[in-house]
């Protein structure tokens, strides 16, 4: 169980998961051909930092509330992100109650500003469509 | 496998990282980004606090702006002096501003000068410092009068009196010999633009006017371009010549209309009321 604030810098070896398709091989219709250099991880560059920050802040508050109140308060709080993000919106891509839940629905951050709406791309739509007929 | 969806992206793309890094081992220089240097101050006095600024903002050797505007706003009674890289100073302090007024709306209460702090501590120790922006943070809020200084990789201070920026050293030895606590208005403001003064004079980053803000309890005064020690002299000889120099020598009027025919179309002008 750990307590970090800050993302550790994460030493990877190759792998292919990143771009991996429904096959688990890579895909190469949607992020090009394979390449030795894209897939050897580097140590810990920035943009780790900035991708894992609010999960690692996010663990730190859930493990310090097993600490404090016992599992089934993470339980609780993981049950209700999934049960507001089980039903997909297919009209917008923002999620306000995702948001009242995760504690941000007050704040601006950088990615509201430079990415607005067009976060989500055509093709997110359809692996939203997988994952709902997946299971 | 995509990552789990609940957590915001960075919003910065980082897909030319690859490219980047391949270059740079190749030997290219990496773009420098363009860093203001910079005299900003602030202090505290008896009613509050006063934060001085210059108003040069270089482009490598280049002045690119002779004028421009350091002292951001935060919310009414905070405000924030930014050097660094401009775009940095501004961004942030444009981010953290709105932040602060929505927190100030959800809570009820008038906004603090330490959650501006503390925000910014927050988002400039995420960023490890490639946010470029040193700033002076002062304001005067329910528990009275603090002055805060913010480096890029996220540090704070708390001082009565600091200055931030290259000329912050021409800056701090005014400071240093004439601050006292508990200083009258006028004082402090003195105070202020002597020390902005020493910055541009002495230092090659920092130029053109001194702005300044005096923060109390009741009231800001944003005083801009409180001094201009920089004012270009009036330039000696003249490149427009008067009226009347030269008469006319030749005057010929060309008509491009050569023949003029009117064919009505249909009725005319009438209106076609069928």
């Amino acid at each position: 169980m750990s307590l970090r604030i800050v993302p550790a810098n994460a030493q990877k070896s190759a792998s292919v998961q990143d771009t991996a398709g429904s096959f688990g091989l890579h895909d190469t219709l949607q992020y090009g051909p394979r390449s030795i250099a894209v897939e050897v991880k580097s140590q810990g560059t920035l943009k780790e930092r900035l991708e894992n920050w609010e999960e690692t802040q996010d663990n730190l508050k859930l493990n310090l509330q097993r600490n404090a109140h016992g599992i089934h308060l993470p339980m609780r709080v993981l049950m209700e992100r999934k049960l507001v993000t089980s039903h997909p919106n297919f009209m917008g891509t923002s999620n306000l109650h995702l948001d009242v839940l995760m504690g941000r629905d007050e704040t601006i951050e950088p990615a509201d500003v430079f990415l607005g709406m067009e976060s989500s791309n055509p093709l997110d739509i359809r692996k939203e469509f997988e994952k709902r007929y997946k299971a | 496998m995509s990552k789990s969806s609940v957590y915001s992206s960075p919003g910065f793309d980082f897909s030319n990282i690859v490219r980047n890094n391949f270059l740079h081992e190749k030997g290219l220089p990496l773009p420098k980004a363009t860093s203001t240097g910079t005299t900003i101050v602030g202090c505290l006095f008896k009613d509050g606090i006063v934060l001085g600024a210059d108003t040069r903002a270089t482009e490598g050797p280049i002045v690119a702006d002779k004028n421009c505007e350091k002292i951001h706003y935060i919310t009414e009674s905070i405000r924030c002096c930014g050097a660094g890289t401009a775009a940095d100073t501004e961004f942030t302090t444009a981010l953290i501003s709105s932040n602060m007024e929505l927190h100030a709306l959800q809570s009820g209460r008038k906004p603090r000068v330490v959650t501006a702090m503390t925000m910014l501590k927050q988002m400039l120790f995420r960023y490890q410092g490639h946010v470029g922006a040193a700033l002076v943070l002062g304001g005067v809020d329910s528990t009275g009068p603090h002055l805060f200084t913010i480096h890029p990789h996220g540090s704070t201070d708390k001082l009565p009196y600091v200055t931030m920026g290259s000329g912050s050293l021409a800056a701090m030895a005014v400071f240093e010999s004439g601050w006292q606590p508990n200083m009258e208005r006028e004082q402090a403001l003195n105070l202020v633009k002597a020390a902005i003064a020493a910055g541009i004079f002495n230092d090659l980053g920092s130029g053109s006017n001194v702005d300044a803000c005096i923060i109390t309890a009741n009231s800001t005064e944003m005083l801009r371009n409180v001094e201009m020690p920089n004012v270009r002299v009036q330039k000696e000889r003249d490149y427009k010549f008067r009226r009347g120099t030269t008469a006319w020598k030749k005057e010929e009027i060309r008509s491009l209309v050569v023949e003029e025919t009117v064919t009505p179309i249909g009725r005319g002008d009438e209106m076609d009321t069928s």
